[in-house]
Formats: structure tokens, sequence, C-alpha cells
């Protein structure tokens, strides 16, 4: 047992820090509330920002690599129509890479947010804390308004750096259309938004559930149900337009504006009202050129029409959807201040 | 201990103390899904009192712990803590509370948890706090997780005393410790109380241990308040008299029995046998009346859950008018 050197002289009211010889770690110099917080969660804070790290430095790497590969590729004049596709592998690590970027979010809502304040309501640490003199609210506040300024950073990081990577290959690979899930919801103020989104529901869950495991868990079928909803609503956030041809029937399609991107399903026949019929319209009638022409000649088909998003939307979509996110968001934050008052005990 | 005895008329015209009372209670009440775990509960605690709060388990001791600390809210009635109310910022500064089951950080070193303590409390006294610690001989650089449950419990102590509260709630303190150590931080706490005029209110259900920490005593049962007030006060309203062999006695007459035991051994009492009654008029202590000791008095009154309560003058809160007229003049003046 050690024998610590010990102050004995009585009331000494709020001396300089002390910590008993212990060797002092690194971290940032805070007080109050700040400390307990930082100290309580600083490994989870340290993985968050280490993780982040790395994954900075493996895109920086990896979009190195494949810039040096781009730059052969134009200097050899192979890219004049398309890039090659021996360049494909770049392209997918960038996509593998974005799909690992998507379960950030959800990862963050389950490992960060679910055990927040589940912890120490499982513990009772909560009851030591609010025993002390700072009032509950203060607590629950810089606890919340630190992890999420932790999380916004690091999210907020590893988009932009995404981003980047990302685009140089803006447009040259067909492959990488922004409407997907991972450009769309990794790149610009969506990643940021969706972790800030599933982080405030963990917590919440994790408040009301007052088990850290059982909160996780539910933290994750909830997180994964609005992933879904999102899933299948958020291009709906956009505008449709209309990209239309009036030479006939058998005429060629459309052409689209560079990197747009078509919506529904195939061409459709555009009548002279404006009407568009959908691709299945005389299908019947394909075998006989004749009774297929005249077929849509009886329905007065003009010409061809394709529905498309332009990627001139995107930044609108998603802010769009980032604000819907950060208002859900805060509604669950005052919810959980609300129920953090009343009764977390 | 005077040799006289004391009776309470009823309806006393007993002014209260001068000085605000540390905890005062009006109809307290609070209900949980599973019934009443408190019902209309009043007392006053005067500041500087150390004071016991027994009851059986269950009885509702954590619920008015809790309710005083702001940690679960009455239903019915309110309690001030020094004329404020519970969750007030000046009633947390000046309340430190120590829970049943003394949560501590496990991850963090005995100096972190006392930094935790000066982070969170403007009062806070490193000193008082190191020093208890120390005196059990914990190392500060040890993690909490790693320390045995007494030197848990004496780290806990130092948070709270570290606080420098002016109210200190301790549920059950002493539950998991050794004699030796049960004994030091119990002279800790008589003597910090005593230095700076601490009101401690303390639950514990080694009622023998009490009689030499406390001058004050709360008892609850089912919910309700049995006894309050000061131990001379309560012990000088009772006697034990010594049991006639058969029928009752004439001289019991004035007084109510609380409980009659001994004679018939019929439950193996280690006490002295005999009748403890509370006064009904003047009595001379002699051969055949003594006075109870706190032990035999609150196992009578825990004994005997039908035998009306008995809250003693300086116990009984006031007119729930007088406290707020009396509150409000400091509010505005703050």
């Amino acid at each position: 047992m050690t024998t610590p050197t010990l102050d004995l002289t009585p009331s000494v009211p709020a001396g300089p820090p002390r910590d008993g010889g212990a060797a002092r770690r690194w971290g940032p110099g805070l007080g109050g509330t700040a400390w307990l917080v930082w100290r309580q969660h600083r490994a989870a804070y340290w993985t968050l920002i280490g993780l982040t790290l790395l994954g900075v430095v493996a895109m920086v790497w990896l979009r190195g690599q494949m810039m040096d590969q781009l730059n052969a590729l134009d200097a050899s004049g192979r890219t004049s129509d398309g890039l090659p596709p021996d360049f494909e592998k770049y392209a997918d690590r960038l996509f593998t890479f974005g799909g690992f970027l998507g379960y950030v979010p959800v990862l963050l809502g389950v490992f960060l947010g679910a055990p927040l304040i589940a912890g120490d309501l499982e513990s009772g640490t909560v009851k030591l804390v609010t025993s002390q003199s700072v009032s509950r609210l203060r607590w629950l506040t810089t606890k919340l308004a630190m992890t999420a300024g932790l999380i916004a950073l690091c999210t907020g990081v590893l988009g932009a750096v995404f981003n980047w990577w990302w685009s140089p290959l803006r447009g040259r690979a067909d492959t990488l259309e922004w409407t997907s899930s991972v450009f769309f919801d990794g790149t610009g103020p969506l990643p940021v938004a969706y972790a800030l989104l599933t982080f405030s529901v963990g917590v919440a869950v994790g408040m009301v559930l007052r088990r850290t495991l059982v909160s996780m868990v539910v933290t994750l079928g909830v997180v994964g149900a609005m992933s879904v909803v999102w899933d299948r609503f958020r291009l709906d956030l956009g505008n449709v337009m209309t990209a239309t041809t009036h030479d006939g029937a058998g005429g060629g399609l459309p052409a689209l504006p560079d990197q747009a991107v078509q919506q529904g399903q195939g061409a459709s026949f555009l009548t002279s009202s404006g009407e568009k019929l959908d691709w299945m319209t005389c299908l019947a009638q394909q075998e006989h050129t004749k009774a297929h022409t005249a077929c849509l000649e009886s329905k007065h088909v003009v010409g061809r029409a394709i529905d498309y998003l332009p990627v001139s939307q995107m930044h609108t979509m998603q802010w769009l959807g980032a604000g819907i996110m950060l208002a859900v968001t805060a509604a669950v934050v005052v919810f959980v201040m609300t129920w953090g008052r009343g009764r977390l005990l | 201990m005077n040799h006289s005895a004391t009776h309470f008329p009823a309806g006393a015209g007993y002014a209260h103390p001068l000085g605000r009372p540390a905890i005062e209670a009006h109809g307290l009440g609070k209900k949980y899904r599973r019934g009443w775990a408190l019902r209309d509960v009043s007392f006053r605690l005067p500041a500087g009192r150390v004071c016991g709060l027994v009851g059986p388990n269950g009885a509702g001791k954590s619920t008015l712990m809790s309710l005083a600390t702001h940690m679960i809210r009455p239903t019915t009635g309110g309690l001030r803590v020094f004329g404020q109310a519970p969750g007030s910022d000046e009633a947390v500064r000046r309340t430190a509370f120590l829970s049943q089951e003394k949560p501590l950080f496990r991850r963090f070193t005995v100096a972190e948890t006392l930094r935790l303590g000066r982070e969170l409390n403007p009062r806070w006294d490193q000193g008082v706090a190191e020093g208890i610690v120390s005196a059990g001989q914990v190392p500060l650089t040890a993690r909490i997780g790693t320390l045995s449950g007494g030197q848990r419990t004496r780290v806990a102590f130092a948070l709270a005393f570290g606080k420098r509260p002016d109210l200190l709630i301790l549920d059950e303190p002493m539950s998991d410790l050794d004699p030796l150590v049960r004994r030091e931080l119990t002279q800790t706490l008589t003597a910090e109380a005593a230095q700076h005029g601490t009101t401690v209110l303390v639950s514990s259900h080694m009622l023998a241990e009490l009689q030499y920490i406390c001058d004050y005593l709360l008892v609850v049962a089912n919910g309700g308040l049995r006894l309050a007030g000061e131990v001379d006060e309560l012990r000088a309203a009772h006697a034990l008299l010594a049991a006639p062999d058969a029928g009752p006695s004439p001289h019991l007459a004035p007084h109510r029995v609380i409980e009659s035991r001994g004679a018939l051994g019929a439950r193996g009492d280690e006490g002295r046998p005999g009748v403890l009654v509370r006064l009904g008029g003047p009595l001379e202590y002699g051969e055949r009346a003594a006075p109870p000791t706190l032990e035999e008095l609150l196992l009578g009154y825990l004994r005997s859950p039908d035998v009306p309560a008995l809250i003693a003058p300086s116990a009984q809160p006031g007119d729930i008018h007088d406290i707020l007229t009396r509150d409000q003049p400091e509010t505005v003046t703050a």
C-alpha cells in the first residue's frame, strides 16, 4: 500500500488541484461539470477522436492512390470517353468506404447515445452527481452538449474528407450516382445531422429504459427503422424534372443534363396533351411493328420523356433533409431535458 | 437527565425555538404504484441536531430522505430545507446526501473522486475530505473499483463531508462496515457535526448505536410518523414501570400503556421486564418507575403500531401560514 503525502491542514477552500501524485493524463483543461463529463467518458471520446483520425488518414491515403491513377490516365489520354474498366477498383474503394461511413451514425447512437444516461442510471452514479451542488439540468446539458459537439465535429470532418475524396470522380464514373445513399447521406450537412439524431434518440431511449444493454439493443432497432424510412423518402425531398423529345415514339431518348439521375421506371411516352404514359404502353403489340405504331398513334404519342433529378438539387435536398433531422433531434432533446428534470431518479 | 419525568399537555402553546428548522414537513406523502410509501407526515427538525431516523424496512425512511434531497417529488404536501424548496440552489448547496448504495464512479481514482467534489461544490473543503480518506489509509491513487466496501464508504463519507453541508443526510451509512471502522466513522461524524453545527439526519437499524450519536429522533412505521422529538424529551415522556404479576395495576391509570413486556418472557426480550407507558401525569422515578433507554423506547413503539403517534412540541411543524410569512421577508431581501 502506498502512503500518499497528504495535506492535513483543515479548511483550505478549493485549493489548487492535487491529484495525489497520479500521473496527469493529457486532456483538455476543463473545470466543473465539463471536467466530470470528460473524465467519465474520456475513453469513449478518445476512441471517437482516434477512429476519426484513422478514418481521415485512410481516406487521404486512398484518395492519393486514386489521384495518382487518375492523373496517369488523364496524361495518357485514356479518359476521353469515360474511365477505363481497370479504374473501377478505385471507384469501388470509394463506394465501399462510404458504405462503412454510413454506419457511423448508427454506431454513435448505440455506443455513445444509449449508455450516456442509462449507464449513470444503472450504476446509481446519477445520485452521486445530483447530490452535489450543481443542478441536474446543468449536468445533463453539459453531458449532451459536449458529446454532441464532439460527434458533430468528428462526423463533419469525416463527411468533408469523404466529399473531397469523391469530388474528382463526380460525373466521371457512371456507377457513382449522387443519389446513392453513400454520397447523398455521406457528404454535406447530412452525416452531422443524422449522427446527432441517432445520438439523441439513443440518449432518450437510455433515459427511459434505464438499462445500458437493453437501451443499446432498442436504439439499434429504432435507428434501423429510421434508416428504412429515410431511405424510402429521402429522394422525395427533390423536385423531379422531366426531359422530353418530340420526334415520335420511335425517336431517340431525351438527353439528361450532366450527373442527372433518372427516376421512375425507364423512359415513358409523351402524348400530344403532355401526358406521360409508362413504358408498358402498347407492350402487347410489341411483336408487330405496325400494330405497335398504330397503338401508339391511337394514344397520340409524340415523343419520349424521362424523369430525373438534376445534381443541382443535391445541396437543397441535403439541407432540407438535415433540417428535418435536426428538428426531430431538437424535439428529442427537449423530451430528454423535460424527462431528466422531472424524473431522472 | 433530570430525575423528574415530564408530560406534554394536549394543545400546548409552546413557542418554537428561534432559528429556522433544518427540515420542516407538512402533510408529506409519497405514493408509488404499489401504494403509499409515506403518508401525511408532518414534523420539524431543528437545526444543529443529530437526528436518528428509525423504522422497519420499507417504513418510508429512504423515501423521506429522497424527498428531502429532491431525488423524488412528493405526491401530497411538501417539505422545506432551511426554509427553501428541496430542489432550490440554496437547499442543494447546503445539503449533502449519502445514499444507501453509496454510488461512486468505479473507474475514478480516489483523488479524482475528491476532485469531483471540488469541481461541483463551491464550498468544498479539500482538507477535510483528504483527512477522512487518509485516516483510513486509503491511497489517493487507487481506483474506486479496487477498494474494499469499507474504504469505498470512507471515500463516500469524505465526499459528503467535503461539501461542508449544513444538513447531512445519511441513509444506512454504516451497514457494510466492520465494528472498528464503524466506530471511527461515527466519531468522525459526531466530531464534524459538533464542530460545524451540522444538522445530521441518519437512518440506521443499529438502535443501540444511535443512542451514542443522536440527540433527536424520528421514528417511522408503515409510512407514518410514530415518534418525533428530542431523545431526552421523548425518554422523559415515558417510563418503564415494574410490572405487577397479575391484573392491571392502579398506578398505570393516568398513563397510556405502550407495551407490556418481559414478565411472561413471551418475546424472549433481552431488555428489562416491565410496562412501557407514556406518561399521562407527573410521576416520580423510583424503584418501580424508571426512564426507558432509547432502545426500549424504540422497540416498544415499533412493536406496537396501534399506539397513537407522539410528536414532541419541538418537532411539531409551525402553522403553514407561519412558514409562508416567515419565509417571505427573506426571499424579498435575498
